[in-house]
């Protein structure tokens, strides 16, 4: 494994239910990457996300992700994987009970910040990363799906990961606040954070080139590797 | 909703959901409460009439003030008697006059009754075995002629006191379970609004615990709310009784409320702390596709 190598997986299947849908998986990621994930729906690239994530188990096969053997991983060492990790979903996933401030302050108390004044200043640090300065006070329902996919990625920024994962960041969104995430995204990969970003959308692909990791028919295909 | 001020909106519905949990918990602690106010008005009418349940021991023609007062204290000094009253054979021959309205003494030309003492049992002791017992033990004393007592009263009184006892044992084990059941309910629907934030707290890296913290200091805030207004309206309950019922002043007993109201206080807050510990750690378990069932 090469140094700067970031996800290792070797050899990985990976079953929806009873079902095999990717066969054989192989794929290295070093950081500051930007990698699409593509494939139909079904095609196991949520499922793969998810087990880089730790929701799904890794049965069969080897994997390793920011310095987490996931074949080993306990649950209790879940929470500290994600703490290395910035998820961003389809739907956002923010706390719709409380302010973008306190969605950010959640993740920063839950992750063992104590000092509110560095607290709050990382939080003004992400908001203005993501263009979302002097909107810290408003509740997610107030802000546009472009803002709340912004919200979503500035909370994802909070614990300075190392990765990236996206689940489809852009499905909820008109295209040209698509582009503005994708542009985001690929600004954070430039900081040399390693970015995952399952997709439909092939417009964006085209139009913003990057590595991408395609599921089809039980297989992955690289264009980092063609053959 | 007030789309000028959505975040009052969002404030003033949650607490309303809270407000509608804290009122289920209270009137659930309140029924339970009015079960325990029962069984100890019930537990202390049984004491009362158990310890009017009582014998008469009739003394000997012969024995001396002395030795009948040497007696009598030795009867207040044992475990089982609650008070004595000691009855000459004068003030005996009074009252069986007043009771037959004629003048027997007269007209027998003598007073054929014989001195006593009253003896009322302890409750502990009020029944049949018991009151076997005492009497041979004390027909072993010289000034002792005879014991009298009623057995087929003292047998209903406990008969019927035992048979109570156990209707409202039933009542209130179902009692209290369905009430856990309620509680249990409420609390599980108000974590199950939220399970998609439990969720989402995981995905950001929060740890179980961290997650489970807030969810049970609320659960048991509103436990310990729900307590408070239970014991608010079982005052309330306690003071219309006393009104309607003048006789129940003498059943009280504070020291047994103050127990009652920790008892309610410490069920409230038990209850909603288990129930929300376990509405919490199903949904930390749960994977994300299954919080869609």
């Amino acid at each position: 494994m090469a140094l700067d190598t970031i996800i290792d997986i070797k050899n990985v299947q990976i079953h929806q239910k009873e079902n095999l849908v990717l066969a054989n998986v192989n794929i290295n990621i070093e950081k500051g990457e930007f990698v699409y994930l593509i494939g139909k729906t079904g095609s196991g690239k949520s499922s793969l996300l998810k087990i880089l994530y730790g929701e799904l188990p890794l049965d069969d096969g080897e994997a390793s992700i920011a310095g987490f053997n996931l074949k080993e991983l306990k649950r209790k060492e879940i929470p500290f994987l994600r703490r290395k990790l910035g998820i961003v979903f389809q739907d956002f996933q923010l706390l719709t009970d409380r302010t973008i401030d306190d969605n950010l302050m959640f993740v920063m108390k839950a992750t063992g910040w104590t000092d509110k004044i560095k607290m709050k200043e990382r939080c003004s640090d992400v908001l203005s990363k993501v263009g979302l300065t002097g909107k810290g006070f408003k509740m997610p329902h107030e802000l546009s799906g472009g803002e709340q996919q912004r919200v979503s990625i500035a909370r994802a920024l909070v614990n300075d990961p190392e990765i990236i994962l996206a689940d489809e960041p852009t499905g909820n969104l008109d295209p040209q606040t698509s582009e503005e995430i994708i542009t985001l995204l690929l600004d954070i990969s430039k900081t040399g954070r390693a970015i995952v970003m399952a997709t439909h959308d092939y417009l964006l692909l085209n139009k913003f080139k990057a590595r991408t990791i395609t599921c089809e028919g039980g297989k992955i295909m690289d264009s980092k590797y063609p053959n | 909703m007030s789309s000028s001020n959505p975040e009052k909106y969002t404030k003033r519905s949650v607490r309303s959901s809270y407000l509608s949990t804290v009122i289920s918990v209270s009137l659930v602690l309140f029924m339970l409460g009015l079960l325990g106010l029962t069984i100890l008005y019930a537990n202390k009418l049984s004491i009362y009439v158990k310890e009017n349940i009582g014998f008469t021991v009739i003394l000997k023609e012969d024995v001396k003030p002395a030795d009948i007062n040497q007696f009598q204290k030795s009867l207040d000094a044992s475990r089982y008697v609650k008070s004595t009253n000691f009855i000459t054979k004068e003030e005996a021959a009074k009252t069986l006059q007043e009771d037959l309205g004629e003048d027997f003494v007269e007209f027998l030309g003598y007073n054929p009754l014989l001195s006593s003492i009253d003896v009322h049992l302890k409750a502990d002791y009020a029944n049949a075995d018991s009151i076997s017992n005492i009497e041979a033990a004390l027909l072993k004393n010289e000034e002792v002629k005879e014991v009298y007592y009623q057995k087929s009263l003292v047998d209903l009184v406990n008969k019927n006191v035992k048979t109570i006892g156990l209707i409202l044992l039933v009542f209130s084990s179902l009692l209290m379970i369905i009430c856990i059941a309620l509680i249990n309910n409420s609390i599980r629907l108000s974590i199950y609004s939220k399970r998609f934030l439990i969720k989402t707290m995981q995905l950001v890296g929060a740890t179980q615990g961290f997650i489970r913290k807030p969810f049970i200091f609320r659960g048991i805030k509103h436990g310990i709310y729900g307590a408070f207004i239970a014991i608010l309206l079982l005052s309330g309950v306690i003071y219309l009784m006393q009104k309607q019922i003048p006789e129940l002043i003498e059943l009280q007993d504070i020291d047994l409320f103050v127990t009652l109201f920790a008892f309610v206080i410490l069920l409230g807050v038990f209850i909603t702390f288990v129930s929300t510990w376990l509405a919490v750690r199903k949904y930390v378990r749960l994977k994300t596709d299954d919080l869609y069932y």
